[in-house]
């Protein structure tokens, strides 16, 4: 993983992680399985007597949404990264919709570390912070496992001596 | 321990013998409407086969309206009867009482045994409710909120009022840090909100107003062109926002604000009432709602997030919204003065503003005038809205996260959002559209704040300050 000086410099004294490329890869995949239903879908079409222009529109569409989906995954992939700083983990991501979130290490209650089925087998794991607000949207999706744990320790770690009461 | 407080084996206290019949009557008419959709087409013939048994020939005597209604009453309180008896195995298994470590602890659960301990220094509120049913039998509910995620609150039902206030003087004591036998705080009532006032405020919300002129103008054209159809639309548009008033009203009638040490004391309710207690330093946020027709007057409503409170899905209908109304309308002196005593930095009066730049327009075109955010040494604040105006802030300390966020029409713009998270309630803490770049800035600055903020609170044990 190497840290990133392309996305916008915050702060320029941070050192900004990326996410690890197989998160590319195993979102690709997913969508890859989400597209099987829809690829049969297309067939049915082409197989049943109906004009030809309706599954060749089917086609076509399905085909541009693919793609554009493809190419917005390794887009969205590199926008995620987070940063931690004495006292708070910064993560910010989003290509159309961009945040960036500020978790002061005080205010987390837990963290999470979940990995999904594919997520395992391609190794990458995702850490998600709660504070006592609902709203904070704080989760770093495609760490090695290994950097994810690590984090998960450092971050408890550090919340523990920085706890406050809500 | 109190002497009129029952005592199981153990040396635990109970709830009243009497909470089986009372947990029975509240659910009366539930069950009368269960009742109903077993049996509201088939009563009648029920009452008819019923009347041919031995002993049930008075049915026959009975008009067949009536004999249906006999009927489905009769069914309404077997079920309750059923309730009964359920609830008191539960209140066999309830007990509750203080532990060595001075914390309040509850068991209950007849299939599942459930332990609770209630962390003194977490409670956020302490209620004593009584719904309608309870009052019949001048019992009520005792309600402790603590912060958590789901139902973390503890409900005892049901108490006599005296022995509810007991429970609470002695959690409040506890709480604070106080001795257990601290004498119950004073209360000095600070302001109570003439009934007219509260129906007018009701009336006077736009909504509520235009559907209410809306009512007049197709009655008046119903009247003139003699075309009736018109009269059913009018009971829809007049019908549900006095619905909306009356329940609101019957919610808040009389809803009065004292001072105590153990923090501002809040009575309300017309046939449920309400009595909570909002120790000092729980409250997390704020927010001022000011309708258009009520800026008139002056009026203002004041919403405070508390942790733990309303945000819990099971708490029935009894408006969750009534929950964290700290009060439905004031004058903004008022208001403001109410939010000092809950808050005491905080004062939203003298906050310089930054407002967001003119082309937010163009992303909202009729509230953009009123977009901004402002900061002191104290608190966070933001204004919204333009019809209804709103105006929420929250101590630095109390910053959960910052979230700096853009959507795509944001970002052609050039503009930015920053919200600062608190904990689940009614007062949202956004600044929508403002500078890009500045946005930024500020996002960063209010992490820097909280974790200022976070390093001066000292509000666990608020007596020991």
């Amino acid at each position: 993983m190497a840290t990133t000086n392309t996305e916008e410099a915050f702060t320029s004294s941070d050192e900004w992680v990326r996410v690890s490329p197989k998160l590319v890869t195993a979102r690709r995949l997913v969508l890859g399985m989400s597209m099987l239903p829809i690829i049969a879908v297309v067939v049915v079409l082409f197989i049943v007597p109906i004009p030809e222009f309706i599954p060749i529109i089917a086609a076509v569409a399905s085909a541009v949404f693919f793609i554009w989906a493809w190419w917005l995954i390794g887009r969205r992939v590199r926008s995620y990264a987070y940063c931690e700083r004495d006292d708070d983990l910064l993560v910010s991501s989003g290509i159309l919709f961009r945040r960036l979130v500020i978790v002061p290490y005080g205010r987390m209650q837990l963290v999470d570390v979940t990995a999904g089925p594919i997520d395992r087998a391609l190794g990458v794991t995702t850490v998600q912070l709660h504070t006592a607000a609902a709203t904070t949207d704080a989760s770093i999706p495609g760490l090695e496992p290994t950097i994810a744990a690590d984090l998960r320790d450092r971050l408890a770690h550090r919340g523990e001596t920085r706890s406050a009461g809500l | 321990m109190p002497g009129s407080a029952l005592l199981d084996a153990q040396g635990h206290r109970k709830v009243h013998p009497i909470s089986p019949l009372v947990h029975a009557v509240a659910v009366f008419p539930a069950m009368g409407g269960v009742a109903i959709a077993f049996s509201a087409s088939g009563g009648a013939s029920i009452a008819n086969r019923l009347s041919s048994l031995p002993g049930l020939e008075a049915l026959s005597a009975l008009s067949p309206i009536l004999a249906a209604i006999a009927v489905v009453a009769a069914l309404a309180a077997l079920l309750s009867l059923v309730v009964a008896a359920y609830q008191y195995i539960a209140w066999r298994a309830l007990s509750f009482w203080f532990d060595d470590d001075g914390d309040f602890r509850v068991q209950s659960g007849v299939l599942f045994r459930q332990q609770r301990r209630v962390q003194l220094s977490r409670i956020q509120a302490v209620d004593v409710t009584q719904p309608l049913a309870a009052r019949v039998f001048s019992m009520a509910v005792l309600v402790i909120e603590v912060a958590g995620q789901d139902d973390s609150r503890v409900r005892l039902k049901y108490l006599t009022l005296a022995d509810a206030r007991e429970i609470r003087r002695e959690v409040l004591a506890r709480a604070a840090g106080l001795a257990a036998d601290t004498a119950e705080a004073p209360q000095d009532v600070i302001t109570k909100v003439p009934p007219g006032r509260l129906a007018l405020s009701l009336l006077l919300r736009l909504s509520t107003a235009g559907l209410l002129l809306l009512t007049a103008i197709i009655i008046l054209a119903s009247y003139v062109s003699e075309g009736w159809a018109g009269i059913g639309f009018a009971l829809v548009t007049g019908g549900v926002p006095l619905i909306v008033v009356i329940s609101e009203y019957i919610r808040f009638h009389g809803f009065t604000v004292a001072q105590s040490p153990d923090g501002l004391r809040l009575h309300y309710g017309l046939l449920r009432t309400e009595s909570r207690t909002v120790p000092p330093g729980r409250v997390q946020a704020i927010e001022y709602v000011e309708p258009l027709l009520w800026r008139r007057f002056g009026w203002t409503r004041v919403l405070v997030t508390i942790a733990g409170v309303g945000n819990d899905s099971s708490g029935g209908n009894q408006g969750q919204q009534g929950n964290t109304v700290l009060i439905p309308v004031a004058h903004i002196d008022l208001a403001r003065d109410l939010v000092a005593r809950v808050l005491p930095d905080l004062d939203t009066s003298a906050i310089t503003w930054v407002e967001a730049p003119k082309r937010a327009w163009k992303r909202s075109p009729i509230q953009w005038r009123n977009l901004a955010v402002g900061w002191d040494e104290a608190a966070f604040a933001t204004r919204r809205g333009r019809v209804t105006k709103r105006l929420a802030a929250l101590p630095h300390a109390r910053t959960q996260s910052v979230r700096w966020t853009q959507g795509p029409w944001e970002r052609a713009l050039d503009l930015a959002t920053v919200h600062v998270d608190t904990t689940p309630g009614p007062v949202g803490v956004s600044g929508l559209h403002l500078d890009g770049t500045q946005a930024r800035e500020i996002a960063h600055h209010q992490a820097g704040a909280a974790r200022e903020g976070r390093g001066r609170d000292h509000s666990i044990h608020w007596a020991h300050e």
